[in-house]
């Protein structure tokens, strides 16, 4: 079995690792003298907790640094390029493509006591260092009339470093852009452990390491743009009786003018996985529902637009409730939330695909991945931003009883749709190791190779999250 | 999460367990929830991360003493329980897991010594309250003895109240309404005697006969989250014995952490011969404010009679009542429903207050920060009063707020809804 195989199941064969406990290795040793023991864990029940994320398990770390500043990411990478192991960025490892996972025994630099932030108001920015939690930056920046918008589902555990590392979106990216949409300047680490400061002008370099996930630099801080929140937010819901009409209606507000900040879809499995956490009272028999929010400064204009997606939701086929309160808004903006982890309950384990597609193509893709699921043995859902066409089909599966490589067939499957209505493989959670073969049908050889190329200029070594985005062997060449 | 545990080996806490481990798919929602992550910031003091140390001690590829020290840190709080989209019951798992791996634990002569200690006296009121008295003539001693002693000195209150023997039968006001069996408790029987009194009072006002059953002792929980199971099971199962749920409307407790002791007994009892009798019984518990808020959704409940002033309260949730429980509401509704009183909702409210059963004595330094940001967050409310549903949180808050320099009062919700009845609100 292959390392991409191996991948979508939580024992691979290099879960354990041979010698158990202590500070058995150089590197431990080493660290522990640069950093002191409070920094570095060496135990085996240490390290065992720092070789997931929030869909895969991969190898045990031989050490683990809690970073408290730049200086210290700079003393552990340093120890690690001198013990020649490779290096592994983390957040709060709820990332969904394997990206926080490692594949081979090394360091893993783990963020969580990095938490330093600044509100500068008159500016308008914050500056936050790669550990603080996403939700935390809006609730400092709420008292000075400011808000992050960027808000992926995981926003009250996923850090700053991370949502940069996967270019995170969320509900709001709709309307107010990505997590790299956001930033006005970047502090990184790079494999020789130097410290860079970047801007975006000239070559847009920090461009280039938000969404590397890791593998061309460690970001320890970042400056944020701010913005005043909107004055006014209303909330529907729609639900449909069949999925592709869903997507009909999304296109047809859109093309009506409208301009939500917020377009979110999930489809019967997912609303009933929900349902059953917080029982909210949600359309069980709906096969797809729709959530939507307009915002913005004048009161009238919002609800002008509210009734534009009304209108397109009926027109479709669909039935429209409006959120009767800012509450009821508020719950249900959980439910959309909660969606992903709440699969859980299906299945214990999935393969998740963060597909991006033109709008108008929308329907089309939508019937045909719920084609391809409903012809296979799995439980294949849907959800995702669908105002952007970013969707995000998962086939859930239980490694135990089902085949590994049905599920990784499905999923290229599932893939080649998006590519073939001209889309792409991700929209925020990135490549990682799960998507990493389905590169070649989406890339060109020739841009494959400039981003070797560029990998090679960053990293020469290889040494960063190795086995991430770059197709298997590339990366095999490389180190 | 994919696991090898030997369920067939393991029997019914076996199932119990690898249940909830397969449940769990690792997705970080439950760190922001959890106290000591908020305490530590790292992956081994997180639900998450103690899922895959018990994963791993199960399947024999962790030794115990390695995991021991994280999970010993899990205050058994289940805000991770609340957290959770994919339905993990961690309490389950940790209860049971702590059962499990006891009897394999080598514990220090004097670590011992005082678990056995706790776990003694914790279950038998007149014992707990003449500890409590030895406790209290000790306090001056305190700044010189070591932590493991000083921690439960500090969480005596200034005096122990004299013991209030219950009567087995307290009969309704007027027509009678229901009937019901409660529970009395131990450590607050000799710590808080008024909570039972008032709850008495207040029931018996609402036209409620009580039945406190002979026979009836601790509900169990101490033994069986600090990991003596075979204690535990003598405990639940004289419960089973006394109290007969079909004699009843409703098997009442008045302790958050009780009424989540009862109401765990069918996955206690999981796999064996009484698991269809805890069931049975698990059925009837309800927690006092449970019961009562059912009353007031009928429009059956007594008005209180308004209080003299303007009064604010800060409700604190016990988290055997919030997280293990799901009781959230009623005890909130129970305090509206008093004219004049306005309920204040405390930030980071779904933290844990440290007190957490044995918690403060077994780990008292989280616990001290614990209750320390806690009394911080609740005054900061600026309350009149302050509400909770469990003594042990009662006991911690009382503390910390004081030590905060406030004179604010700490009581149980039945207490103020008993003083409302009794116009001295």
């Amino acid at each position: 079995m292959n390392t991409e195989k191996l991948a979508l199941t939580t024992n691979s064969s290099a879960r354990k690792p041979a010698s158990a406990g202590g500070a058995s290795n150089a590197l431990a040793a080493d660290l522990t003298r640069a950093l002191g023991p409070r920094k570095v864990l060496s135990n085996l029940s240490e390290r065992l907790n720092y070789r997931y994320d929030a869909i895969q398990f991969g190898a045990t770390p031989l050490a683990v640094v809690l970073p408290e500043s730049t200086e210290d990411v700079v003393a552990a990478v340093r120890a690690a390029r001198a013990a020649g192991v490779p290096i592994v960025g983390r957040g709060a490892a709820s990332g969904l493509s394997g990206g926080a996972a490692p594949l081979e025994p090394g360091l893993v630099i783990s963020f969580t006591r990095m938490t330093r932030l600044t509100i500068h108001q008159g500016r308008r920015e914050a500056t936050a260092q790669a550990g603080v939690v996403t939700l935390a930056v809006t609730e400092a920046a709420r008292p000075h009339g400011l808000i992050y918008p960027p808000d992926p589902a995981s926003f009250r555990t996923s850090t700053i470093g991370g949502n940069l590392a996967e270019n995170a979106g969320g509900p709001m990216c709709f309307k107010y852009g990505v997590s790299g949409d956001y930033v006005r300047a970047l502090e990184f680490v790079d494999e020789a452990g130097e410290v860079h400061r970047l801007t975006r002008d000239v070559f847009d370099l920090a461009g280039l390491l938000i969404g590397s996930e890791g593998t061309l630099g460690l970001i320890t801080e970042a400056t944020l743009r701010l913005i005043p929140p909107p004055r006014f937010t209303r909330t529907l819901m729609a639900h449909f009786p069949e999925v592709g009409a869903c997507a009909e209606a999304v296109s047809r507000a859109i093309a009506a003018g409208a301009v939500p900040s917020k377009l979110e879809f999930m489809d019967r499995a997912c609303t009933n996985a929900v349902e059953d956490y917080l029982h909210l009272g949600l359309p069980r028999d709906a096969e797809a529902v729709l959530l939507v929010d307009t915002d913005g400064e004048d009161l009238e204009t919002v609800q002008d637009e509210l009734r534009l997606v009304e209108d397109a939701c009926v027109a479709s086929g669909g039935t429209v409730r409006r959120a009767a309160t800012e509450d009821e808004g508020a719950q249900l903006w959980r439910a959309r939330r909660s969606v992903s982890p709440a699969l859980g309950r299906i299945r214990p384990q999935r393969m998740n695909e963060d597909i991006v597609v033109p709008r108008s193509a929308l329907p089309d893709v939508v019937r045909e991945i719920r084609a391809l699921g409903d012809a296979s043995p799995f439980p294949v859902v849907q959800f995702g931003h669908i105002g952007d066409g970013n969707l995000h089909p998962n086939i859930l599966f239980d490694p135990r009883r089902e085949d590994a490589h049905a599920v990784h067939d499905l999923a290229h499957r599932i893939a080649l749709v998006a590519i073939r209505h001209g889309g792409v493989l991700s929209g925020e959670h990135g490549i990682g190791s799960m998507k990493r073969d389905f590169m070649r049908d989406a890339v060109d050889p020739e841009t494959l190779a400039a981003l070797r190329g560029v990998k090679r200029a960053l990293d020469p070594h290889g040494a960063l999250n190795p086995g991430k985005i770059l197709p298997a062997e590339e990366v095999m060449v490389d180190g | 999460m994919n696991n090898e545990i030997p369920v067939q080996a393991l029997g019914g806490q076996g199932e119990v367990m690898a249940h909830a481990v397969d449940a769990c798919v690792h997705c970080g929602f439950c760190l922001p929830a959890c106290p000591t992550y908020a305490l530590l910031g790292d992956e081994m003091d997180s639900p998450r991360g103690r899922i895959v140390l018990m994963k791993e001690v199960l399947e024999g590829g962790l030794p115990l003493a390695d995991a021991a020290p994280h999970l010993d840190r899990c205050l058994g709080c289940q805000a991770c329980v609340t957290a959770c989209p994919s339905g993990v019951p961690y309490g389950e798992l940790i209860t049971a897991f702590r059962g499990w791996s006891e009897p394999q634990r080598q514990r220090s002569a004097l670590d011992r010594s005082k678990r056995w200690a706790i776990l003694k006296a914790l279950p038998a009121p007149r014992l707990f309250s003449v500890a409590a008295r030895v406790g209290q003539f000790a306090k001056p001693l305190a700044p010189v003895l070591p932590a493991a002693l000083r921690g439960p000195l500090d969480l005596l209150p200034e005096t122990v109240p004299a013991m209030q023997p219950s009567p087995k039968v307290t009969p309704a006001r007027g027509v009678q309404r229901g009937r019901v069996a409660f529970l009395v408790g131990c450590a607050q029987q000799a710590l808080a005697p008024n909570f039972n009194a008032a709850t008495l009072r207040v029931l018996a006002r609402n036209g409620i006969e009580v039945v406190i059953p002979d026979g009836q002792g601790c509900c169990g929980a101490a033994a069986l989250h600090t990991g003596a199971r075979d204690e535990a099971l003598k405990l639940v199962r004289a419960n089973l014995d006394a109290f007969h749920p079909d004699d009843f409307d409703a098997i009442l407790s008045n302790a958050a952490g009780c009424g989540a002791g009862l109401k765990e007994y069918p996955m206690v009892l999981h796999g064996e011969p009484d698991e269809a009798r805890a069931k049975a019984f698990a059925a009837k518990v309800m927690d006092i404010s449970e019961y009562l808020n059912t009353l007031l959704q009928n429009g059956e409940l007594e008005p209180p009679v308004p209080a003299s002033r303007p009064l604010t309260v800060a409700y604190h949730d016990a988290c055997h009542l919030a997280h293990a429980q799901g009781v959230r509401a009623a005890p909130r509704a129970l305090l509206r429903a008093i004219p004049g009183v306005r309920v204040l909702e405390v930030p980071e409210g779904d933290l844990c207050c440290g007190s957490a059963g044995t918690y403060n004595l077994e780990q008292p330094a989280l616990a001290g920060q614990l209750g320390e940001r806690k009394a911080k967050n609740i005054l900061s409310t600026t309350p009149d009063l302050i509400a909770s549903g469990n003594i042990g949180c009662h006991t911690q808050i009382q503390s910390h707020v004081r030590r905060q320099g406030s004179p604010t009062l700490v009581l149980h919700t039945i207490e103020i809804l008993d003083r409302a009845y009794r116009g001295e609100l």
